[in-house]
């Protein structure tokens, strides 16, 4: 295997090496001077210290449902599961009291909160105190909630994350300085750090085992990367909007290439039947048998529960206006509705994926998917955006001007839909301070430079020694349709946050600003799916260079 | 060939270095995001503090202010800074208003529209500190630049700055922009904005006068004195070391800068001294500054354990020394001790020592004023800037040391001008390093509350990371390596790497205690421990320096 990468990176020519992602943008400069060779054992340390740092900073918000009786929020939700797994029997998890926040994710949450329970217990008991406990509020308990966050992401998502991002750069001879400036650009991803940190949730569990099962499939190591996938799924049901992309390609593997290989096959099914078998396992035995791996597969996935709750940006939510699907059709018509729209959605990209199970594809085709996923499957939140993120974000690995703009703009766009939820919880300030220093960091606020102030005064970079004529550009692609349309989002996204703020919604339409918000989102996230199958069909017959 | 090779990189180096721009502009933005994100977080009753002293100078008559005292928290800064907190109460919004920002009361009660008003007075005043520094950087020789911006970049990113300004709540950031401006005057040789910077730094913090000694002799002597051409011939010759003109220039303009600052004052300045002045305060604050008396209690807390458990000590010692330095017998410790914690305290807690002698204020003073003179009689001599920064140094860690009452927020008087000296040789970098490193983990326990703890600590290792290493790379080598003393260096490290587990360490019986009850018994050793161990980085840093100072001649060339 060393051999092979090696002549891989020997492949690239000198001239041919890609371009410096962002060059010129501020986080390029804060990680230049570490580019001697001695130095470059450093930034990896300080991205993570300050990506740490950045979100200790938005822990100091609120968090959903923060003095909001009886309820509360998501917050709440998790300390209670974090109450119930470490008090009661396992058999007792999917059950207890199901109106007061019952459990709804697949056991490997359950597992996580058992552990930090005990952990928290052994600090102070009286925070998971059954029962007791409920809607307990104080200041330990949300620093001690927040670090428990902030541990789950040091272990599961950001070695994951910078792992890949080294992964890429090495193998397309990017210096190694460019690795950790695409790796900071992946960590400082607003929308995941305001939704785990400041409104409060573990996504970071569920995205860090995608990108570990990524991480494997790029290192060709098929059975790890399955069971880290199966992982992902039994933490949360959501990253089931990659599966059918991780199906194909590791079906794809097995077949083309260099014919049909059976024993990777075999353990590929063997590892994913026995991940799933050692999750479910304690449920089965300790947990009263199949009722109760029943009862949980129930918990998971609410079908009861309508095609969409509250505002989302996606197909059902926003046609809705005009359709009243609620009215027109039964529950079980508009399952199959969405599914059928779903498969529709990802076939495409499955069927690329298992004819050409290509490394370069994979970022492309899961965004395609669980995008699919997101527009128009059953009962989507606002939240869930983060799964189609993921991928779409790793792509900041890349060196292509177009790639890069656009999922700078899709990241933001992606922030802006969780917009309401973000206001409703108090996080106001996080907000606008996350979008302006994201964005800032990647270079898409070079166009206020101002030129008529001196050298020093003038922003830019500081440190690096950028020639100081040279133009720099926001992150803009190159076609000029694609910029009126991001100009002309960012410009409706300007006027509806000045409408949420300045201007009371006409009495009959309170939900207007929402509405307005979800409709702008679902026509960027149409536009940004349709250009990503684009990119995906028209990248099949490229390589990992030229990503 | 080899040397032509050499050569030709550093040119283009240097070729590099003028592409470079060397703004600060970046650092600025970036940590102003996080100051912003800090708002909601915990603030000191210095806030209230503050808050006070807008609503006293906004709402009274201006020779009232150093009257007022409905609230304890009294005005006892300068009159400039009244003047600042005047100049800043022009500016409250209606909002805040309404909130209660300017009501002279004795509790105050506001709420998120007073302290975002609060907060954004910290973070915009902190602005003059990057102007200035910029200023720094920009008036430095090509061939230093890279060196400034360290240094420059540092202060400005200083966890200190971080922690006291913008979540403990003060305005150091624009008040040490001013003596920074000093600084840099100095280093132009432009003596009278050096002496203006500093009295005005002066009339905005009393604190500054702990350098006044450094200030003078170097003034004098660079400025006023002339020994070019001195031959003496008889005692008339003595007249013409003094350059009369630049006396009567450098004094003139200071004291117009004091007049202005206390003029109005004039029919009331008895009153003003008392309130920037309070010697009824203790030796050591509530949580002791580690210094040297943080070291004097803790032998006076262990020698009083062991004479209480092991009495023949105490007969021992006794043989030795004379009972009026120690008590004579067991049971005046024991007398004293009940004296103790039935005697009467303040709201600063006076100390009281049951085994070691009492400590005078005279006592510290002179202390602090031996060491300083030690500090200042090199500038006597070379007055050169390098000299000066050193000696600044020095008299800011004497009075940190050896000073009453000092506060663990001083040690910014110490590490400040430290970094400025660093850049100039290597060696004094280990000095540097474990004076940086203790002086902030020092201030931890400024923020107790646990929310704060692992903003704090990271904050505080990733700008030790950073800076260490950017120190290490870009300081200048000296010609006299071989006479460092590795074993010395070693030890310094191994005493930082121990930082580390003196934070986790407090930290984890700090939280252990609500599972162990009794624990809460024990929360001074918490406190204890750190002023303890940072008062042996300290010490440790001050004497390396001074060895470095006062022995070593290549470094001062």
């Amino acid at each position: 295997m060393p051999s092979k990468t090696l002549k891989k990176v020997e492949k690239v020519k000198p001239d041919k090496r890609a371009q410096e992602s962002f060059y010129a943008s501020p986080l390029y400069d804060f990680l230049y001077p570490f580019k001697p060779a001695g130095s470059q054992w450093l930034p990896e340390y300080i991205i993570i210290l300050f990506a740490i740092i950045i979100r200790c900073a938005i822990g100091l918000g609120p968090y959903s449902g923060q003095s909001a009786k009886p309820m509360h929020g998501d917050f709440e939700a998790q300390r209670h599961w974090l109450e119930i797994t470490q008090h009661l029997p396992i058999s007792q998890w999917y059950y207890f009291d199901l109106e007061y926040w019952g459990l709804d994710y697949p056991p490997l949450t359950a597992y996580h909160s058992y552990i930090l329970g005990k952990l928290g217990s052994l600090i102070n008991p009286e925070w998971f105190a059954l029962d007791s406990s409920r809607g307990l509020e104080s200041d330990d308990l949300k620093t001690y909630m927040r670090f428990t966050v902030i541990l789950s992401e040091i272990i599961f998502y950001i070695p994951a994350v910078i792992y890949f991002a080294k992964w890429v750069g090495r193998h397309r001879g990017v210096s190694p300085i460019d690795q950790f400036i695409a790796a900071a650009a992946i960590l400082f991803q607003p929308a995941l750090m305001l939704i785990d940190h400041g409104h409060f949730q573990y996504n970071c569990v569920m995205l860090g085992f995608t990108v570990y099962a990524i991480n494997n499939l790029m290192d060709e190591f098929y059975a790890p990367a399955a069971t880290c996938f199966v992982l992902s799924i039994c933490f949360k049901q959501m990253s089931l909007y990659f599966s059918p992309i991780f199906f194909a390609y590791l079906l794809g593997r097995c077949v083309f290439k260099t014919g049909i290989r059976f024993p990777r096959f075999l353990s590929i099914s063997l590892a994913t039947i026995a991940t799933f078998l050692v999750i479910y396992l304690p449920l089965y035995i300790m947990g009263g048998g199949l009722q109760s791996v029943l009862q949980s597969t129930h918990r998971i996935f609410p079908f009861a529960r309508g095609i969409f709750e509250d505002k989302v940006a996606n197909f059902w939510c926003v046609t809705n206006i005009f359709v009243k699907y609620k009215v027109l059709f039964t529950q079980e018509q508009l399952q199959l509705y969405s599914l059928v729209a779903t498969a529709l959605g990802f076939l495409p990209a499955v069927i690329l994926v298992f004819l050409y199970p290509k490394k370069h594809l994979i970022p492309f085709a899961l965004a395609a998917c669980s995008m699919s996923f997101f527009l128009f499957s059953f009962q989507v939140h606002e939240k869930t955006i983060l799964v189609p993120l993921l991928p779409i974000t790793l792509l900041y690995t890349s060196s292509n001007w177009d790639v890069l703009s656009l999922v700078s703009w899709i990241n933001n766009v992606g922030l802006f839909t969780l917009w309401p939820l973000l206001k409703k919880d108090g996080l106001v300030l996080q907000y606008c301070v996350c979008f302006a220093f994201c964005n800032w960091l990647l270079g898409n606020f070079s166009f206020v430079t101002p030129t008529f102030l001196p050298k020093f005064l003038t922003p830019g970079p500081s440190v690096s020694s950028v020639d100081s004529n040279y133009r720099r550009r926001s992150l803009l692609p190159k076609s000029v349709i694609w910029k009126l349309i991001i100009l002309g989002s960012y410009l409706s996204m300007g006027a509806i946050h000045v409408l949420d703020m300045f201007v009371a919604p006409p009495s009959n339409y309170p939900d207007l600003w929402v509405i307005l918000n979800c409709f702008l989102g679902f026509g960027c996230f149409i536009l940004f799916w349709l250009w990503n199958y684009h990119k995906l069909f028209n990248s099949v017959g490229q390589s990992l260079q030229q990503l | 060939m080899k040397d032509a090779g050499r050569q030709l990189s550093r040119q283009e180096q240097l070729a590099a270095m003028g592409t470079r721009r060397f703004s600060l502009w970046n650092f600025w933005i970036s940590s102003l995001v996080l100051k912003i994100l800090l708002i909601p977080d915990y603030f000191s009753t210095d806030f209230d503090v503050h808050r006070n002293w807008l609503a006293i100078t906004h709402n009274l008559p201006l020779r009232q202010w150093y009257y007022e005292a409905t609230s304890q928290w009294t005005l006892d800064y300068p009159p400039f800074f009244a003047y600042f907190e005047w100049f800043l109460s022009q500016f409250v919004p209606e909002i805040a208003k309404q909130d209660g920002c300017l009501e002279i009361a004795e509790k105050a009660q506001v709420g998120w529209p007073t302290l975002v008003f609060q907060r954004s007075t910290v973070i915009l005043s902190e602005v003059l500190l990057f102007a200035v520094l910029q200023v720094f950087i920009n008036t430095s020789p090509i061939g230093e630049r890279t060196q400034s911006f360290v240094v420059s970049s540092s202060i400005v990113l200083s966890p200190a700055f971080l922690i006291v300004d913008h979540i403990h709540f003060q305005y150091n950031g624009f008040l040490f922009a001013i003596l920074i401006a000093s600084i840099v005057a100095a280093k132009q040789h432009r003596y009278l904005w050096c002496a203006v910077f500093y009295s005005v730094a002066l009339c905005f913090k009393h604190i500054f006068l702990y350098l006044a000694p450094c200030y003078f002799v170097f003034l004098l002597r660079a400025y006023c004195l002339n020994f070019q051409d001195f031959k003496f011939k008889s005692y008339k010759d003595l007249i013409f070391i003094v350059k009369w003109k630049h006396l009567f220039q450098l004094g003139g303009i200071v004291i117009a800068v004091f007049t202005v600052c206390f003029g109005p004052f004039v029919k009331d300045l008895p009153q003003v001294f008392t309130r920037l002045f309070p010697f009824s305060r203790g030796l050591t604050h509530a949580y002791w500054a580690p210094n040297f008396w943080a070291l004097y209690s803790f032998l006076d807390k262990v020698l009083t354990v062991v004479m209480l458990r092991l009495p023949y000590v105490h007969q021992f010692t006794s043989k030795l020394i004379q009972p009026p330095l120690i008590p004579a017998t067991i049971d005046e410790i024991k007398q004293r001790i009940v004296q103790n914690n039935n005697g009467t305290r303040g709201l600063v807690q006076d100390v009281f020592f049951v085994i070691l002698p009492q400590i005078s204020p005279t006592l510290t003073f002179s202390l602090t004023a031996f060491y300083q003179v030690l500090a200042v009689i090199p500038v006597l001599f070379d007055p050169s800037y390098k000299r000066f920064i050193g000696s600044l140094t020095l008299c800011g860690l004497a009075s940190y040391i050896f000073g009453w009452h000092v506060h663990e927020k001083a040690i910014m008087l110490a590490i400040v001008p430290f970094s400025f000296l660093v850049v100039c040789d290597r060696r004094l970098l280990n000095s540097y390093m474990m004076l940086a490193a203790s002086g902030y983990v020092s201030l931890f326990p400024l923020l107790y509350e646990n929310k704060d703890f692992l903003l704090k600590c990271l904050y505080t290792l990733v700008w030790c990371v950073i800076y260490f290493y950017s120190l290490r790379k870009t300081t200048f080598l000296s010609s006299s390596v071989e006479r460092r003393v590795f074993f010395l260096d070693r030890l310094s490290m191994i005493y930082i790497y121990l930082l580390f587990a003196l934070v986790l360490g407090v930290q984890f019986l700090d939280i252990m205690k609500w599972r162990y009850h009794f624990l809460q018994k024990f929360e001074f050793i918490s406190l204890m421990s750190y002023s303890v161990y940072c008062a042996l980085g300290i010490i440790g840093s001050w004497v390396g320096l001074s060895w470095l100072y006062n022995f070593d001649e290549p470094l001062w060339e």
